[in-house]
């Protein structure tokens, strides 16, 4: 294996702390306090409007929190006034963000251009720096073109290796694949995962697309309404979500109205009145005459199209349709048709926090 | 009749193919084309042509004499000066302007930008008689006034004047111990930065708001000082607009007529521009000098408008 060529000696950890920030009567950023452990790549998760793209700028320096006592730590060093050109962050627009009259060396060069005299590398070393990132990100024969003339995928790349042509100390992604099409968001996804594998460099990026955070992040942040909901593995975050808001956003969900005898057969019940959130995945279906048990529901809808079937089934009691999700093999055995009753029964007892009760 | 029965023909033809429900009826293309055709000509291409016409009416060496005139030399000597005082510095303060708007949030930026357009609003004669007011000889700052305030600076400037023996120091040394603004140069461009104050600035502003900011931003987290982000990221990204904004700006401050006539006082040889050069031909009677000067316009016009196209073309490309 080659060596990897933008090992840092030393990775940042990037904690923000108690940070505000309103525009106008709007809150974008209501007391958020985010850590990053260095080395790790992090999604910073949620809806437009969450708050998660200020968070990054303010993190990178672009914008600023409102005054009070929001701080911004790389490592234990405070950076909360430093200049954004002098905190050592790759910023990666998600617009690219290229210059336009430049050529994509020029434009990877920048960075080391700019610098004073004294700090600039010579001019050899520019172009080596140049080739090297060239080769990183596989555009090698397009050196000599402009950003117009390249792909959206290509055009994200060449940002990135702008970015990367200082030598920064963290990465800061904003909806980096946001404007790419579902097949190079993929593949462009993937490539930045074994990218971060090979450098380690601590990365943060925003996204609003719960596969693209979940497949590729150590660590996912869950942002909802100026608030951090969860921070957890993407496992965690799925698994077990600790708001209704994280359960949500993280996938399909039934809201089950209570009573539901089946539901807990075999646990306790923690309450009697209002609303449990389950995953279609997470419910299983019996025949109606075997010996478990379960809750009666009338299969009325089945969706074999896919790697799962899909399946509605009505509640006998009145209260609601649920979607259920089982693998196909699943539903030959069962040799369940449109109109069958079935028997309901959870795979695994719902956590406390999925639990919306009133009394 | 010939053109109607054409146009049968072609409506004819129409109806045999599947009819064409997004496009008008030929006939109303063809009477919307032929209208416009017909003002073009009578509006623009007859009057251009007239002008060349009449200038040439007495022969290829009086065409040429108008301009061998000392008087007619000297507009032009003026017009130029005063384009290349005022387009500078509306470049200066239109970039300075666009730049501010465009990347900055700030209080009264809405207020700022209404100002901008004020120079369009107002009438050009409205435009000159203002400075007339400010600083002719009844108006707020007076020549006596201007020399009072000036009095320090002038000092200074004959100073140097004299230490350097540098005759543009001595000039402008006798100019601010007594300053004359209106009826003098100062006031004609003084009064043309007004007139072409927003051209620009217009063209900058959205042309700077479509780009956004983030080219910017990117030049700042990788390094770049404020400076070298302006003269690496901010001037490229926006120079075939500018160039744009400098040629309409600069057609305007030769051609200027209204504001610069209020402040002139048509002291021949020393205030005329060109268009007021060209009045008091014609008002003479001398009308193929009048036409010949004019002329001279005219090729600015067209030279101008070549520029715009090709600062379009290459706006176009770049994009």
């Amino acid at each position: 294996m080659e060596v990897p060529p933008n090992r840092l000696t030393a990775l940042m950890s990037i904690r923000a702390d108690n940070i505000t920030k309103t525009f106008g009567d709007y809150t974008a950023l209501d007391a958020v306090s985010l850590s990053v452990p260095d080395g790790k790549l992090v999604a910073l998760l949620g809806p437009s409007g969450s708050g998660k793209t200020t968070l990054l700028r303010i993190i990178a320096g672009l914008e600023f929190a409102d005054a009070g006592n929001g701080r911004i730590y790389f490592d234990e060093e405070d950076v909360t006034d430093v200049s954004p050109g002098r905190r050592g962050v790759g910023f990666v627009f998600q617009h690219y963000a290229l210059f336009r009259h430049m050529t994509v060396a020029e434009n990877i060069a920048f960075g080391l251009n700019v610098r004073r005299r004294s700090a600039r590398p010579p001019r050899a070393a520019i172009k080596a720096r140049v080739c090297e990132l060239l080769k990183l990100i596989q555009l090698e024969d397009h050196a000599s073109r402009y950003p117009s003339q390249l792909s959206g995928g290509q055009r994200q790349r060449v940002a990135l290796a702008r970015a990367l042509a200082v030598q920064p100390k963290v990465l800061l992604l904003d909806e980096p694949f946001g404007a790419l099409d579902a097949k190079v968001r993929r593949d462009l996804r993937r490539w930045l995962r074994n990218f971060h594998d090979e450098t380690q460099i601590t990365t943060l990026f925003v996204t609003h697309d719960q596969d693209e955070a979940l497949e590729i992040a150590d660590e996912v942040v869950v942002m909802n309404n100026a608030h951090v909901e969860q921070v957890g593995t993407p496992q965690e975050v799925y698994d077990r979500p600790t708001t209704l808001f994280v359960h949500k956003f993280l996938g399909n969900v039934n809201r089950i109205a209570l009573p539901w005898r089946g539901l807990f057969a075999g646990a306790p019940l923690p309450v009697e009145d209002g609303y449990v959130f389950v995953r279609p995945h997470d419910i299983e279906l019996v025949h109606l005459n075997s010996d478990l048990d379960g809750d009666p529901a009338c299969v009325t809808d089945i969706h074999a199209a896919g790697p799962v079937a899909k399946i509605a089934a009505r509640r006998l009691d009145g209260l609601g349709i649920i979607d259920i999700e089982i693998s196909r093999a699943n539903l030959a055995l069962l040799r369940l048709r449109e109109g069958d009753d079935v028997l309901l029964r959870l795979r695994r007892p719902p956590s406390p926090s999925t639990v919306d009760y009133t009394i | 009749m010939n053109a109607f029965s054409t146009l049968t023909e072609t409506s004819a033809a129409s109806t045999k193919r599947p009819r064409n429900h997004i496009h008008d009826p030929a006939w109303l293309r063809y009477l919307l084309i032929g209208t416009a055709l017909i003002f073009l000509l009578g509006f623009l291409f007859v009057p251009l042509a007239a002008v060349f016409a009449e200038a040439f009416r007495k022969g290829i060496d009086a065409y040429f004499a108008a301009f061998t005139d000392p008087d007619a030399l000297a507009a032009i000597r003026l017009s130029l000066l005063t384009a290349a005082v005022a387009v500078p510095a509306n470049v200066v303060f239109g970039v300075a302007a666009a730049w501010a708007v465009t990347k900055f949030d700030f209080k009264g930026k809405s207020l700022l930008l209404t100002i901008i357009d004020l120079p369009f609003a107002v009438s050009p004669i409205i435009a000159g008689l203002i400075f007339v007011l400010v600083f002719g000889l009844h108006g707020w700052f007076p020549p006596d006034t201007q020399a009072e305030l000036l009095a320090p600076l002038a000092g200074v400037v004959r100073d140097i004047a004299d230490a350097t023996d540098f005759a543009f120091f001595t000039a402008v040394a006798d100019w601010l111990s007594d300053p004359r603004i209106i009826f003098a140069t100062p006031g004609i461009i003084i009064a043309t930065i007004f007139v072409t104050f927003p051209f620009v600035a217009r063209e900058l502003i959205p042309l700077m708001q479509a780009q956004g900011r983030d080219s910017e931003y990117a030049a700042i987290t990788l390094g770049a000082s404020g400076w070298q982000t302006f003269w690496r990221v901010t001037l490229p990204n926006i120079r075939w607009g500018l160039f744009y904004g400098v040629i309409l700006c600069n057609a305007r401050a030769m051609g200027e007529f209204g504001a610069v006539s209020v402040v002139s006082g048509h002291i021949r040889g020393e205030t005329n521009t060109i268009p007021l050069h060209v009045e008091i031909l014609y008002n003479e009677y001398k009308f193929s000098g009048a036409f010949a000067v004019a002329s001279l316009l005219a090729f600015l016009a067209i030279i101008t408008l070549v520029l715009k196209s090709f600062a379009e073309w290459k706006f176009r490309q770049t994009d």
